[in-house]
């Protein structure tokens, strides 16, 4: 992960739900509160780089009535709803079928993040099945779509400008392309942006094959 | 980032080594040794065949100055075999590479050793004082390109390392010389292609386990490396990444449990185990 990968930027930026265990002064307003103190126990949504920070560092303040509370952290956090139980259990049944794009466009990123600050041993084994079954899904589908390479072109160059114009683009280009049905559009519509660059070197792989194939006949 | 390309070899730079591969020609015309780089070529005498690389045989070829024996493995029934034994008897694994080359052994008549089988050559080594025989042992370099996989005389029923590339070639540029219609060799070897590559995609399924879950690769040629080997690599990565807290832990434990053995401590079982390692 590189200090510049933007990838990894956006990841931090997802938002994870927190509680505060102290009252913190004038930061009432990331509850909607502005001017007032927030109080311990009022859950607020931060984001990652946030959190973490917070919920690692502790107050240092030494309570001397009760010792076990002298040093606690700032926050506690939860798991995010797009790794929570529901998302779990629709991925056990069928990773193929669950758009990971709808939970987050950084699913994977997220999840290892969050898996990384806390232990999740199931959450590992059924992330981990879903990417590999899902994964033979997407060289399928970069095999099959597509015979065109301008218009796969055109994707590439809309492709710094972040998660939704790329979304917007990948779209459209399935869209044209023949032999795929609605099915195959919906899941590609949902991968993240880990598949997506999975999708991206599989059809780039298979199309690099097409173009060498043919050109075998001119030379 | 700043390389525009990917790791590995792309599909024109892989065809570009494939030319590299040996085949038998039929001169029609004499042709005086060529001095390479990869040494001097045979002499060419119309009607003995002799072993030409790849892109000289081509250049023959267009010129209509010799024929070119295609390999046997190109045969349409070992392409049939081949497709058969990878559809029907194994639909997992891909089909084996040719068996390495072996030669007789001069000191054991009867028996064959592998040519570049590191205890033959040591044996010989220190049999027979023939300085000759050493010499012709050193001179044998056996990996893919310079395996003598595509020459008539390489076994049927087996794809050598550049099989998609050495076949594309032959059938654009010398199909008049396939021992069968080019166009029923070409299907055959369409049909391999996808077969391969299905099952390219449902290897994948091995790494759903945890702990020993890997990928086997044996038998899959340079282009469909070439062509997978971007996706196989963001697979494998991927999966590590989603792996690398729970690896992180287990580690931590095993950690444990060895420190808990030395001090004599609570963990029977894990000592157990570490006694199996």
């Amino acid at each position: 992960m590189s200090y510049y990968d933007i990838d990894a930027i956006l990841t931090d930026a997802e938002k994870i739900p927190c509680t505060f265990q102290i009252d913190v002064p004038d930061l009432g307003y990331l509850d909607n509160q502005p001017g007032h103190t927030l109080k311990s126990g009022s859950r607020v949504a931060l984001p990652i780089w946030l959190a973490e920070m917070l919920a690692i560092a502790n107050t240092g303040a030494v309570d001397m009535d009760d010792p076990s509370q002298s040093s606690k952290s700032f926050i506690t956090f939860d798991l995010p709803p797009a790794l929570g139980n529901d998302v779990v259990q629709a991925l056990k049944a069928d990773p193929r079928s669950v758009p990971l794009r709808d939970q987050s466009a950084h699913f994977y990123a997220l999840a290892t993040h969050m898996m990384e600050l806390s232990e999740e041993p199931e959450l590992s084994a059924v992330l981990r099945k879903t990417f590999v079954s899902r994964a033979a899904e997407i060289a399928l589908h970069a095999r099959k779509v597509g015979g065109g390479g301008s218009s796969y072109h055109g994707r590439e160059g809309g492709g710094g400008a972040g998660g939704k114009s790329k979304g917007k683009a990948t779209k459209e280009d399935n869209a044209s392309n023949l032999g795929v049905g609605g099915a195959g559009e919906d899941f590609l519509r949902g991968l993240d942006e880990w598949e997506r660059k999975l999708f991206r070197s599989a059809h780039d792989g298979t199309k690099a094959s097409k173009e060498w194939m043919e050109n075998v006949k001119k030379r | 980032m700043a390389l525009p390309l990917p790791p590995g070899l792309t599909q024109n730079e892989v065809a570009f080594l494939a030319e590299m591969e040996m085949v038998t020609v039929v001169p029609r015309q004499r042709l005086d040794t060529i001095d390479l780089l990869s040494g001097r070529t045979p002499q060419l005498r119309p009607p003995h065949r002799a072993q030409l690389p790849l892109w000289l045989a081509l250049l023959l070829k267009k010129q209509r100055r010799a024929n070119i024996v295609p390999p046997a493995w190109m045969h349409p029934a070992s392409l049939a075999e081949i497709i058969h034994r990878e559809t029907k008897e194994d639909p997992e694994a891909f089909s084996a590479p040719p068996p390495p080359p072996s030669r007789a052994l001069y000191s054991q008549p009867g028996t064959a050793r592998r040519l570049n089988h590191h205890a033959s050559y040591l044996d010989d080594f220190s049999q027979t004082q023939d300085s000759q025989q050493q010499q012709q042992q050193q001179q044998d370099i056996l990996s893919p390109p310079f395996l003598p996989s595509n020459v008539a005389e390489s076994p049927a029923g087996y794809l050598p390392y550049h099989w998609l590339e050495v076949a594309e070639a032959l059938l654009t540029h010398a199909g008049d010389d396939m021992p069968a219609p080019a166009g029923e060799v070409r299907s055959l070897l369409r049909d391999l292609v996808e077969v391969r590559a299905a099952k390219m995609r449902s290897s994948t399924s091995a790494l759903e386990g945890f702990g020993d879950a890997w990928l086997t690769l044996r038998g899959v040629g340079a282009m469909e490396l070439a062509e997978n080997r971007a996706f196989l690599a963001g697979l494998v990565d991927g999966v590590r990444k989603i792996g690398a807290s729970a690896e992180a832990t287990r580690r931590e434990e095993e950690e444990e449990a060895r420190r808990g053995g030395e001090y004599g401590g609570d963990g029977d079982e894990d000592s157990d185990e570490d006694m199996g390692l």
